[in-house]
């Protein structure tokens, strides 16, 4: 008997794989030896790693077909850029095409990431949204499972992957968040967070607390075997639904968090096992609504119709026909006296996340039911962040923006087209939740559109740069830029739409909108519902995505 | 950034190829492969410039105790020389470990 604990935390990302898997089954696809490196680092006088910071291996554990994918932490903060991330994306889209085959392979993620890689910013959250897909995909089959072992812990944009995952297990070095507590600092303030302030770090996101709080399912000690009894564990049909499907109880919970109230780790444990306060009744709503594009569009896309979501006035959503049919309209706008500060100017927060998933499943189990053909589902979005709080992500955030992304990823997968309308901003985990997920994105050609992973001054600080040297970086890395041209050279955009005035449109300007959704959806009924087309338009062909287009290939011949 | 590159005699063969090490910060990346030329080629990609004496130095002594026929890239993060040394060594005895790859 072995009485050594083996730390897997303390190995790198390709010792963890080896550790794990059973021995002498370990494959590695893409090796370093292949050289398949981000093509964008060096350009900008970044060293990179000859495998781009991720590990994809098949193998078997406990004698099942696993795919282990590792992310390599102390490489760029385990930031995802291009290559690492269509290397994660490609590997989960052959484990679907093996099990939808009945070539059973189980998933698993190894977590130690700080989200998109800045210096491949918009790479890093294309890659992102395809990964969720895939992961919503896959759990028709399998449960995919995640694990955080810690050192870096899991943020950003995969801590919504994560949230995406049917079954997780956390270490108590393990730290899981949308928003880490610097970022969280910098954007709201110390009196937000204290990113030096440790105890409140592991109270809110740390292992202990997410596993306390039925945001994780196992707090495992950091040894390799306990690791991967955890693992095997979970190698089995799941019989419950993933937390990014269960949104009934999450978002009466949230409805019933008092962001007034002092927080603390142990209160939020108790209030979430209570499932919620009964007694709470929040202040009464204001009626007044400020303008923005988000709502601009809304209104005039659906003709003005109340929203029929009553309680949560951040989140517009109506059904308003559109060509011959009846659309779900959804939209996230500024409310300057919401109840929970942080998303006062319109960024995507807890209830915002929920909401979203509630009225698209709401539509999509009402076009079931009737048996009717799955209506069109269009984003409006016009958002600037996801929401930075502290109790933002005491109440996991992460784990509303898995909800939004997976009630748009299964809508889109079960027939209905889904639409992104790109009427001002675009940004972070905020538009991996409201849109990313779309069948087809449409933007307009316009200054004030503009997509990327983080503001600019948060961009510059944390890869420890000036603004104008940020700038400079962007003329050399188009996904680094924030403007819409730059965005359209990636081949994520369906269509540019000119000639409208964003701000105060003519009626006959929301008719070609209009007109263009339309023209959209038939496109989408007849193509597929995968997000493919995003790697085989013109632009991601011509160069948009080369990197992208090559791992896929590659990672098809290597695989086993 | 800047790029460097060494070239030393060696006859010892080596068979087997090796990976150590990530580009953290002060650590490095080392890729060796076997050579079938008679010579120790090394290239190396590193954000600290102008250390380029430092790093002969510390291959110097590296290939006149261990005269192996290799081809390495490194990719470093501001390693010390005491890193450098270590992640080599390792990479040899991966290289020169007789279990199979």
């Amino acid at each position: 008997m072995n009485l050594l604990k083996l730390s897997l935390a303390e190995l790198n990302a390709r010792e963890r794989v080896q550790s794990l898997l059973d021995e002498g089954t370990y494959h590695e696809l893409l090796d370093p030896f292949q050289r398949v490196k981000s093509p964008h680092l060096e350009p900008q006088g970044i060293i990179p790693q000859n495998d781009d910071g991720v590990v994809i291996a098949q193998g078997k554990i406990d004698g099942k077909r696993t795919l282990v994918i590792s992310i390599e932490g102390a490489f760029q903060g385990g930031g995802i850029g291009e290559v690492s991330g269509s290397k994660i994306a490609g590997a989960l889209e052959l484990a679907i095409k093996d099990n939808r085959e009945g070539r059973t392979i189980y998933p698993v993620i190894l977590f130690d990431t700080g989200g998109v890689r800045l210096q491949e910013a918009n790479y890093g959250l294309m890659s992102i949204a395809e990964i969720g897909s895939a992961i919503v995909e896959l759990r028709d089959w399998v449960p995919v499972i995640g694990v955080i072992p810690g050192k870096v812990g899991c943020f950003g944009g995969m801590s919504i992957i994560a949230g995406l995952c049917s079954r997780l297990i956390m270490t108590r070095e393990g730290r899981l968040g949308l928003n880490g507590p610097e970022v969280i600092e910098q954007e709201a303030g110390l009196e937000e967070f204290d990113s030096t302030d440790r105890p409140l770090i592991w109270g809110t996101i740390g292992g202990a607390q997410r596993v306390a709080t039925g945001f994780a399912d196992i707090l495992a000690d950091d040894d390799v075997e306990i690791i991967k009894d955890g693992i095997v564990s979970f190698m089995q049909p799941a019989e419950d639904e993933p937390r990014s499907a269960q949104v009934d109880q999450y978002f009466s919970l949230i409805k019933s968090v008092d962001p007034t109230a002092e927080w603390s780790p142990a209160s939020a444990r108790e209030f979430i096992n209570q499932q919620g306060s009964p007694e709470f009744e929040p202040a009464p709503l204001s009626s007044e609504a400020e303008p923005s594009r988000g709502r601009t569009w809304f209104q005039a896309l659906t003709g003005n119709q109340p929203s029929l979501s009553e309680d949560v006035p951040s989140f517009l959503c109506a059904d308003a026909k559109l060509g011959e049919e009846n659309a779900r309209f959804l939209s996230i706008v500024p409310d300057a006296h919401h109840r929970f500060p942080r998303v006062r100017h319109g960024e995507v927060g807890l209830l915002e996340g929920w909401s979203i998933a509630h009225y698209v499943r709401e539509a999509m189990e009402a076009d079931e039911g009737e048996g009717g053909t799955p209506r069109p589902i269009v984003a409006i979005i016009d958002v600037p962040s996801q929401a930075y709080g502290h109790k933002e992500e005491l109440f996991g955030l992460h784990q509303a923006c898995a909800a939004a992304v997976n009630a748009y990823t299964t809508a889109r997968l079960h027939g209905h087209p889904v639409i992104a309308l790109i009427v001002g901003n675009a940004i972070s985990g905020a538009f991996l939740s409201h849109g990313f997920q779309a069948n087809r994105i449409l933007a307009f050609d316009d200054a004030g559109v503009n997509v990327h992973a983080m503001s600019k001054q948060s961009a510059a600080r944390v890869t420890r740069r000036t603004i104008e040297e940020l700038e400079e970086a962007t003329k050399k890395v188009p996904a680094m830029a924030y403007d819409i041209h730059s965005f359209n050279s990636l081949g994520a955009l369906a269509s540019l739409i000119s000639g409208i005035d964003a701000d105060s449109p003519a009626e006959e300007e929301v008719e070609t909108v209009r007109e263009k959704i339309v023209e959209t959806i038939k496109e989408i009924r007849e193509g597929g519902p995968n997000l493919k087309n995003r790697l085989t338009s013109e632009n991601a062909v011509n160069g948009g995505r080369r990197a992208s287009i090559d791992v896929r290939k590659k990672l098809a011949e290597q695989w086993k | 950034m800047e790029t460097l590159h060494f070239e030393y005699e060696a006859m010892e063969e080596c068979h087997k190829r090796a990976h150590v090490g990530v580009v953290a910060s002060g650590d490095l990346e080392v890729l060796l492969e076997p050579s079938t030329d008679q010579k120790a080629s090394v290239t190396i990609r590193t954000g600290s410039e102008g250390f380029g004496d430092t790093w002969e130095k510390v291959l110097q002594r590296f290939f006149a105790t261990h005269p192996v026929a290799v081809n390495i890239e490194i990719n470093d993060f501001g390693a010390t020389p005491g890193v450098v040394s270590i992640r080599l060594a390792q990479a040899l005895e991966v290289s020169t470990d007789h279990e199979p790859a």
